[in-house]
């Protein structure tokens, strides 16, 4: 091949390189992992959602992301969720006082809510619109939050932890999923304590379940679990698992 | 390359260029959900509500008089879907097409947002504040000037509390009662069973009956309740044995004519004189002579009537003699002894009571005419646009010094008034009605207003009257809510308990009657109008009396007999057609003495030669001279007059051929004058989705003549005793391959079904396919491993569609559309930026359309297009078949479509490249390609233009450009099913869901489960001994299975199989 020859196929590889990355940004190959937009309230998860032991009050992520064992959508707290506490609470340091005065502005607290405006939060984790993610399949099987979404109980700003690709999915449901890597993840290496089976109140200080687990009667009504409130779910089940890798209308529809 | 690559070649350093830049690039492309949205969270979480999960709230369908039970799915606050309401006892849970798109009267674009008030010609939005001081100051005037009790109030027809407390309200000021304007109500119907019966609309038992007997009477398109009629005739004919042999009498056979075993063509007018011999007061010769049928049939039908007891005699014709007709048929039904069984007055409807005439409101016209009105109101009424031409309504109206509209849509009254109330739609506002004697059935509001900016009449009533001195210690309530409160037994809790159901016992307010019909004009008779042709119209199964017009769903669902759809069409016989030479889509030209139109012709075997027919629903115009939107992406478009962006310039109205006369029960008569018809030389190609009206012997709609199948099932005993060599007993299930009668089309393969239908693959992955011999049953023939992941799942979700049921209203396409968010391609903006022609349906002509659920009509009989009032229509609905053994799925590249363990055949969106093979490889041609970006919001083609998209079904995905889909076997409703059963740690229970078309079908016709576990009613329906596969020589193992329609031949007429 002649000098001239070769800057002829430059920009035939030219082309296929850029098709290549055209088709791996089309497959979702890369991700927005990593993503931590700033946020209209700076909403400190550590305070709220963090252990006693660091400082935080150990509430369980449903007390706010309430609908996580009853939908496909985890849904938002109200604002008027946040002025259940906020009305009372109102921050010590400057810097807490402003950000909870902005819960109660939203709120319009002052004029008894008459001219409320929901907290605009900025959505970070996104599959696109045609998966289907139904959370409520995922936290009633015993799968902890944080295995997906991180140690938000430890994020001062949060940020997607995951990749949340297909690959990413399929992985966990071809390898399946064990209760320990949940508890690892959570960021416990041992089995929680024994109360966790009976239930925790909500947000009860120094219980590890509130934060690690999302609920613990979320996890009565796994099939196939004995008692109310077991604690170990099965793992992934084989049929899952083999569904995952073949069945795309699982997801996708 | 040479081989020379490695030493002048591209170097490694160049390619480490190219690679650098491919990074750089990564990293700009690279897919992120940066900034892609908000979530914004309530202020308050309502109670009972959880985000994602749909509420159901229970409500009346207010789309016409018939009041039928709804439910509404409602989801993060948008209803999304309806459906009928299972604990009604009219619809039983089905609902018509036009029910199900009230939906799209909710989220209409072009819904008026706020009051308007009329300056110097112009409209200007005003706050609610300004408008009500100016109708208090209105009202005061015209009361204090006296002529108040002269006020016009033309309200929708609805049954229920709100027609007492408007009259009570009117008389507080001074006015006389409304009128109840229903322009689809049957006059001559009402008064005949008034006068015979007692009541204006007895129950009719078609279940009951040993031969049903229509003169005109489309009790299956407008005519009565269709709803519960329908479910009824289904019934009825799903007997098979001893299901009742059906008669049509008209000049025009409609869809309820085309369900019809026998049509008996006569003469326009001249059904009074076949009533009159069949009733004895007439001779059939002198009626075979005027009506022009053979007097044989005559005879035949004479003698059929009298050894078929009880039969049921309908009338429903439109001339000027239906009262008379009605009068006779009556006569026909007391003498045979029907009252009592299938016509049942004890048990009659109220939804037609206080309905008033066509005389009435001409009658209040000339009084507008006379400058006697002071004062006028119009709410859900549009007689601008349903009184004929002749009538010359807007100039009477004019006259009216204040006109009031409380109109959700800019629509032709509306834009002749001065001030513009508008009101909430029925799913967002309170009210109740009359479900039966008896019933009350109660609507609630399934979700806040759309627009902030609108106001239920009723409340607006209210609050009039508190601002009047005279009336404000009348209504002491806060809002009209209260009003029913306060009038329901029981009180609040009551209330609040019957909502949850929709329907509670009970009866409605008091209202008034109509004033008797005015003496009125009467039409010449039909005989003596000039023209060459009679001229019948008739109001559209689809678009009703025109309100339907508006609603995209609607203009997009083909015309159940013609397959027409956007626009007006005239139809001619094909002898007619053929003697003048015109030809499909020629424009013709249609004259009468009020006026003239042209509209392109559709050739109609089901039409008598010497008749023309054009349908009613089409031709909204709006006077202003407004900009013309065709051709721009109308999403930021607010409002556009005309009755709506979906509605104006389409098609032509018939209304303006024709006079303005009634029949002598006050109707209006539809069918009273003759035309002349001219050709004119235009053509145009017909905006229709029928491909051939003829099958050309593929067997896709078959039938089986009643007395073949009662004779044995048609078996013919070809597969009597055979065993099919793959039959495998499969547990809990005995003889699933039982033989099948099969029909034997040529070309057609004979076997057997599969264990359960499921696909060969599933099958032969389970050991149980290829078995050669009975010992080796069970054991693994096939070539997969019978742990293969294909066979694993037990299940194959299978459907049954009964075409003795089917009726072909298509009430199941509408379904589809609604819930799989199919968007519609007709609107002229929708095409207009690709091939610069700004035409409604112009898409559809180029084969666009994106119907996953069509339905087909074929003909059998009058092959050569002669005259012959034998010819038979058959309805299939044809959705993707789910193949077992799909020729769709081979062929895909990409694997795009492929066969899913429970046996869909599933559509993968995100992997589909658009290559358009599976599509070629289709036998049933149900895939749909994404020409254009119809789901995508910044495409000229967007189908959901604010806020129709607020309707969109959140469980499905909406598809972008260059994505071919199809019918997923509502996938999505097979996955909430699983993950609720999941979730309650249980299985699917039998019959636990169903997919939206077979959930609203008002004839039952369609069954969905799986066929596998013989306690779906599927897996039983797929044994009948009627069942077939359409194109079962190609071996593609449906999961689709018809079950033939069964004909009812009269005793001397030929019985086509």
């Amino acid at each position: 091949m002649t000098q001239r020859r070769k800057w002829t196929a430059i920009p035939g590889l030219l082309v296929l390189a850029i098709g290549a990355v055209m088709l791996s940004a089309y497959s979702g190959a890369s991700s927005s992992q990593g993503n931590g937009p700033d946020q209209p309230i700076k909403f400190p998860h550590p305070r709220h959602a963090g252990p006693v032991a660091k400082g935080g009050l150990g509430m369980n992520c449903l007390y706010c992301h309430n609908n996580a064992n009853k939908s496909a959508d985890v849904g938002m707290p109200a604002v008027n969720t946040c002025m259940g506490c906020h009305a009372s609470v109102v921050g010590t340091t400057d810097a807490q006082k402003a950000e909870i005065k902005k819960i109660a502005q939203y709120a319009d607290y002052a004029a008894g809510g008459k001219n409320g405006k929901p907290i605009p939060w900025v959505r970070i984790h996104k599959v696109p619109e045609y998966v289907h993610f139904p959370h409520v399949r995922h936290v009633n099987a015993g799968v902890t939050c944080q295995t997906c979404h991180g140690q938000v109980q430890g994020m001062e700003k949060v940020y997607q932890y995951s990749s949340l690709n297909m690959g990413w999915c399929v992985n966990c449901h071809v390898n399946g999923y064990d209760p320990k890597d949940g508890q690892k993840a959570a960021g416990y290496d041992s089995v929680p304590p024994a109360n966790y089976a009976g239930g925790v109140a909500y947000g009860t200080p120094g219980s590890v379940a509130g934060i690690m687990m999302t609920s613990a009667t979320s996890a009565a009504s796994v099939p196939g679990s004995a008692t109310p409130g077991a604690v170990h779910p099965a793992a992934t089940p084989s049929t899952e698992r083999r569904r995952a890798r073949y069945d795309c209308s699982a997801c996708h529809y | 390359m040479s081989n020379t690559t490695e030493s002048k070649g591209v170097k490694r350093r160049d390619f480490l260029k190219v690679l650098g830049t491919a990074g750089a690039a990564v990293t700009t492309v690279g897919c992120t959900s940066d900034g892609v949205s908000k979530l914004i969270p309530y202020l308050a979480h309502p109670d009972q509500t959880v985000s994602g999960v749909s509420t159901y709230y229970a409500s009346t369908c207010r789309e016409c008089a018939a009041s039928c039970g709804i439910i509404a799915e409602t989801r993060d606050g948008r209803t999304t879907k309806l459906e009928g309401n299972p604990e009604h006892p009219l619809n039983r849970g089905a609902l018509c097409a036009r029910g199900q798109s009230a939906l799209q009267g909710l989220y209409n674009p072009d819904r008026i947002r706020g009051p308007m008030v009329k300056e110097n010609g112009a409209w200007k939005a005003v706050p609610w504040d300004t408008a009500l001081a100016l109708l208090s100051q209105k009202l005061g005037e015209a009361r204090s000037r006296g002529g108040a009790n002269n006020a016009v109030f033309l309200n929708q027809h609805e049954t229920g509390s709100f027609p007492g407390f408007l009259d009570s309200w009117l008389a507080g000021f001074g006015m006389r009662p409304h009128l109840s304007v229903d322009f689809e109500a049957d006059s001559a119907a009402i008064e005949a069973n008034r006068r015979t019966y007692g009541v204006s609309w007895p129950k009719l038992s078609f279940a009951d009956a040993k031969l049903i007997v229509s003169f005109g009477a489309d009790f299956l398109d407008n005519w009565g309740m269709s709803v519960p009629q329908q479910l009824d005739f289904a019934d009825a004919r799903a007997k098979i044995e001893g299901a009742p042999r059906f008669v049509y009498i008209g000049a025009r056979r409609s869809l309820t004519g085309l369900n019809a075993d026998q049509w008996i063509a006569c003469k326009p007018g001249s059904e009074l004189a076949i009533a009159n011999a069949l009733a004895g007061k007439g001779s059939i010769a002198e009626a075979a002579t005027k009506s022009g049928v053979a007097e044989a049939t005559l005879t035949r039908l004479q003698q059929e009537l009298a050894s078929s007891k009880p039969a049921l005699v309908l009338a429903g014709t439109s001339g000027a003699n239906a009262l008379d007709v009605a009068l006779a048929v009556a006569a026909i039904n007391q003498a045979s002894g029907a009252v009592g069984t299938t016509i049942r007055p004890a048990e009659s409807s109220p939804a037609f009571d206080g309905v008033a005439r066509f005389s009435n409101v001409m009658a209040v016209t000339e009084q507008m005419r006379a400058g006697q009105v002071p004062i006028a109101f119009v709410r859900g009424v549009n007689p601008a646009y349903n009184l004929p031409a002749a009538a010359k309504f807007a100039d009477a109206f004019a006259k009216v010094p204040f006109k009031v509209s409380f109109s959700m849509y800019p629509d032709e009254t509306t834009e002749l008034c001065d001030l513009i109330l508008p009101d909430l739609h029925s799913l967002e506002s309170w009210g109740d009605a009359e479900g039966g004697k008896g019933v009350v059935s109660l609507q609630q509001p399934a979700m806040d207003p759309v627009f902030a900016g609108t106001r239920a009449t009723a409340d607006v009533l209210i609050q009039l009257a508190q601002k009047d001195p005279a009336n404000a210690a009348k209504y002491p309530q806060k809002d009209y809510r209260s009003v029913l409160i306060g009038r329901f037994p029981g009180g609040v809790s009551a209330f609040t308990a019957a909502l949850q159901k929709g329907v509670a016992a009970g009866t409605a307010a008091a209202r008034t009657t109509p004033p008797e019909a005015a003496a009125f004009t009467w039409p010449a008779p039909i005989d003596q109008t000039s023209g060459d042709m009679y001229l019948v119209t008739y109001q559209s199964p689809v678009l009703g009396d025109g309100r339907g017009a508006n609603k995209p769903w609607l203009q997009e669902l083909p015309d159940p007999v013609t397959k027409v759809l956007w626009s007006s069409w005239v139809e001619i016989h094909p002898e007619t057609a053929n003697k003048r030479g015109i030809e499909r889509g020629d424009i013709v030209e249609v004259k009468t003495a009020s006026g003239t139109l042209r509209a392109p012709a559709y050739l109609y075997l089901g039409i008598r030669p010497d008749t023309i027919a054009l349908a009613i629903g089409q031709g909204h115009t709006s006077v202003a001279k407004l900009e013309d939107h065709n051709g721009k992406n109308d999403k930021n478009v607010p409002m556009q007059w005309g009755y709506g962006r979906y509605a104006r310039n389409i098609g032509v109205r018939a209304h303006d051929l024709l006079v303005a006369g009634s029949n002598t029960a006050g109707g209006f008569a539809l069918t009273s004058t003759k035309a002349t018809l001219t050709t004119t030389g235009d053509r145009e190609t017909l905006v229709s989705t029928e491909g051939s009206a003829r099958q050309h012997g593929r067997g896709i709609a078959q039938a089986i003549p009643i007395a073949t199948l009662l004779a044995g099932g048609g078996a013919e005993g070809a597969h009597a005793d055979e065993k099919p060599s793959n039959e495998v007993k499969v547990e809990g299930k005995e003889g699933t391959g039982a033989p099948k009668h099969e029909e034997h089309v040529s070309g057609e393969a004979s076997h057997a079904f599969l264990p359960g239908l499921r696909s060969p693959v599933a099958a032969d992955a389970q050991g149980q396919l290829g078995a050669p011999s009975a010992k080796d049953q069970g054991k693994n023939k096939g070539m997969y491993a019978t742990d293969h992941w294909a066979g694993m799942a037990n299940r194959r979700w299978a459907m049954t569609v009964d075409l003795a049921r089917c009726t072909g209203c298509s009430a199941c396409v509408t379904a589809c559309y609604s819930e799989n968010n199919i968007p519609t391609v007709g609107a002229a903006w929708q095409n207009a930026t690709v091939y610069a022609v700004a035409k409604p349906g112009f898409n559809i002509t180029r084969g666009r359309e994106m119907n996953w659920l069509r339905l087909e009509r074929y003909f059998e009989g009058a092959d050569d297009g002669q005259w012959t009032e034998d010819f038979e229509a058959r309805f299939v609905p044809m959705l993707c078949q789910h193949c077992g053994n799909a020729p769709c799925e081979p062929v895909c590249p990409v694997y795009a479509t492929y066969h899913s363990p429970d046996g869909l055949n599933v559509q993968v969106y995100n992997r589909c490249v658009g290559t358009r093979y599976c599509s070629n490889n289709c036998p049933y041609k149900v895939r749909y390609f994404n020409w254009f970006g119809y789901g995508e919001p910044d495409r000229k083609q967007y189908a959901f233009p604010e806020p129709l998209d607020q309707q969109l079904n959140p469980d499905v995905t909406v598809r972008g450009k260059g994505v071919m889909e199809k019918c997923t076997f509502c996938v999505q409703r097979i996955r909430e099913a699983e993950t609720r059963a999941k979730s309650e740690g249980r299985e699917l229970v039998p019959d636990e869901f169903t997919v939206a078309c077979a959930q609203a079908c008002p004839s039952r016709a369609i069954v969905f489960g799986d066929a596998a576990d013989p306690r779906w009613s599927v897996s039983s329906q797929v044994e009948d001994k009627r069942a077939y596969h359409v194109f079962e020589e190609l071996n593609t193992y449906t999961a689709v299975v018809y079950l033939k329609k069964v004909n009812h031949p009269g005793p001397a007429s030929p019985a086509r199989a």
